[in-house]
């Protein structure tokens, strides 16, 4: 057990550094140059020197990135140039919003998926079962940027119930901020909701064929006793992992969701930081998004094992 | 999924007359009518994106001033937008660039990422560590952000667009070859092959990749999809194809601002999309059901 958390913490670790490396690199990529961004454009080829001298960009590359590296293991990911804010600071005032976003779009995800995905693996081939997997179909299909647009159309332009864009903070108004969170948290959790149903159904449908649940059945205990005692438990196993693969789309999904409903969190700050050409943002920000990533997978994988005891044993198992 | 899909998608069966190829595919298909339907649709597209200039007659760029943001009429079916262009035009002219975008994009993530896959998995040892390490990183970008960065790198336009979705892409196609190489290798036939003489290209390129082309192409059937609905992301971020041209991504943004006075605007370039990446997934799902009669 302990030998199989060593190994995952070991490979993760290596991953960050991949990461960290291709961050750094990529920004160094990007067409212009970094001292003529920082100083201005009325900066002389003096000023430009002096730009150069003070951030270090003369050193050679290697020796600059191990420079970056040990401050960003720090917790310094140096400055915005628009606003000359700390990069660690912008991305602390702005996580919270999109965090609440993806927490309230997880309860809508988990909210349709593991019922939706429970039924139509129960009534199999039932119209139960063709109904949840069409509409999986069509969540998996449906661009959530145009639904977002749609619900803006519906919601707020026709029926005028749900203000279209905006954001309050929750400590100022819960109701408000709740009004201005729900379609996006709609349209968020809904692709997410896509893809857990199908694991979900897939997983239940193969717990419910094992021979554990023939036993519980055959002892006569009700079916709906066996679905909710015996094997659910078991099939959401996989759909925990699943839900650490899908952060990554939950990310990508809340750049998007974010830039319609103008709501100022994480995902609209990589796209202002990208259009402003802010780069020691974009590199802090594409690094702490790909570093969570990382870190989350490794979470789920250890709550994996713990979850499930049979991993444990095999891989201590196979490393003996 | 039903009873009679699986019975017709194990595969050849001996019938007491063999059956000719267009035969077989109209009993496969009325099987699964869905997906029949789907990969028709899919066809349609294609051949809309083909035929683009001979569908859309009205020039998608040039704008009439004097028929700006107007409702659905019989001279322009789906309105016209804010700069009095043809919405109809402009949807069957974004096809093209969808089309586009969605196939290039994901036949390079498998031209990069099948070979290095194979290597990976044909190879082993240090070499094959060292590739899942890079892969394992490459996967940590969420895909939209990774396609942003590179575009940020190569700047906007239609063909980075394309090569950064394919980048974006290729990981997964890296993963799968290699787990799929992993398995086939220690197949008898592969040590067989080895001890008639065969050498290690001959493997790869004669007994190992045929065998990994249905799962590709399953994969190829949920990857499109996906680049679509990237590449009408990106251009709705202002990231991807840049003005006037028309792809349904940039229609969309340009309709957000006008919901309350033109809706149609935004109604059919996300219509296209979605019955595209609907039809895509159908098309998929029975491809999936033909070629692996796994009952799931």
């Amino acid at each position: 057990m302990l030998e199989f958390l060593v190994q995952r913490a070991l490979i993760s670790v290596v991953t960050l550094c991949v990461i960290s490396m291709i961050v750094f690199t990529g920004v160094r990529m990007i067409p212009g140059d970094p001292a003529r961004v920082m100083a201005g454009t009325d900066a002389d080829a003096a000023g430009l020197e002096a730009v150069r001298e003070k951030y270090g960009l003369t050193d050679p590359i290697p020796l600059q990135y191990l420079r970056w590296a040990a401050l960003a293991v720090q917790g310094d990911l140096g400055e915005s140039i628009r606003t000359r804010e700390a990069v660690v600071r912008t991305v602390a005032t702005k996580l919270p919003i999109t965090i609440e976003l993806a927490a309230l779009s997880l309860i809508v995800a988990v909210g349709i998926a593991i019922p939706a995905g429970v039924l139509a693996a129960v009534r199999r081939n039932t119209i139960w079962d063709v109904v949840t997997s069409g509409a999986s179909l069509c969540g998996v299909s449906i661009p959530n940027f145009w639904l977002g647009i749609m619900l803006i159309l519906f919601f707020s332009v026709r029926l005028g119930w749900l203000p279209a864009s905006g954001f309050v903070p929750i400590w100022e108004s819960p109701l408000a901020n709740l009004q201005r969170m729900l379609m996006p948290a709609f349209v968020l959790g809904t692709a997410l909701a896509a893809v857990l149903m199908r694991q979900t159904r897939n997983s239940m449908i193969e717990v419910m064929s094992a021979d554990y649940i023939r036993t519980a059945y055959s002892k006569g205990l009700a079916g709906r006793v066996v679905v909710f005692r015996h094997a659910i438990r078991n099939s959401l196993i996989p759909v925990i992992t699943i839900l650490g693969l899908q952060m990554g789309a939950l990310i990508s999904g809340a750049v998007v969701t974010e830039q319609i409903f103008v709501v100022p969190g994480f995902g609209r700050l990589i796209v202002e930081a990208v259009f402003t050409r802010d780069y020691p943002l974009v590199q802090g920000v594409v690094l702490i998004t790909a570093s969570s990533y990382v870190l989350i997978n490794l979470l789920v994988d250890v709550s994996y094992s713990l979850l499930n005891p049979r991993i444990r044993i095999r891989s201590s198992a196979g490393d003996a | 999924m039903t009873p009679s899909a699986s019975a017709t998608a194990a595969g050849p069966m001996p019938a007491d007359r063999p059956a000719g190829p267009w035969l077989r595919a109209w009993r496969r298909a009325r099987g699964r009518p869905a997906s029949a339907a789907g990969a028709l649709i899919v066809l349609l597209f294609v051949a809309t994106a083909l035929a683009a200039p001979w569908i859309a007659t009205v020039d998608p760029i040039q704008g009439d001033w004097k028929q700006i943001r107007k409702a659905p009429t019989w001279a322009h079916p789906f309105g016209t937008d804010d700069l009095g262009r043809d919405t109809y035009s402009r949807v069957i002219w974004g096809a093209r660039i969808s089309m586009q975008a969605g196939v290039f994009s994901i036949l390079l993530a498998i031209a990069v990422g099948v070979p290095i896959g194979l290597v990976a998995g044909f190879y082993r040892g240090a070499l094959d560590q060292v590739i899942m390490r890079l892969t394992d990183a490459w996967l940590a970008f969420p895909f939209l952000i990774l396609a942003i960065g590179l575009v940020t790198i190569m700047g906007p336009s239609l063909t980075n667009a394309t090569i950064a979705i394919g980048l974006g892409a290729t990981p997964t196609y890296i993963r799968l070859t290699r787990g799929l190489v992993l398995a086939i290798a220690a197949e008898d036939y592969v040590h067989g092959a080895r001890a008639l003489g065969a050498g290690d290209l001959r493997l790869m390129t004669r007994h190992v990749l045929p065998n990994i082309v249905s799962s590709l192409l399953v994969q190829a059937t949920i990857s499109i999809p996906i680049a679509i609905i990237a590449e009408a992301i990106l251009s709705f971020l202002g990231l991807g194809v840049q003005p006037p041209a028309p792809s349904w991504g940039t229609m969309l943004n340009t309709a957000q601002q006008f919901l309350e006075t033109a809706p149609w605007m935004a109604w059919w370039p996300g219509i296209a999309i979605f019955s595209l990446t609907l039809s895509f997934n159908l098309a998929g799902d029975g491809l999936r059901d033909l070629l692996d009669p796994r009952d799931y």
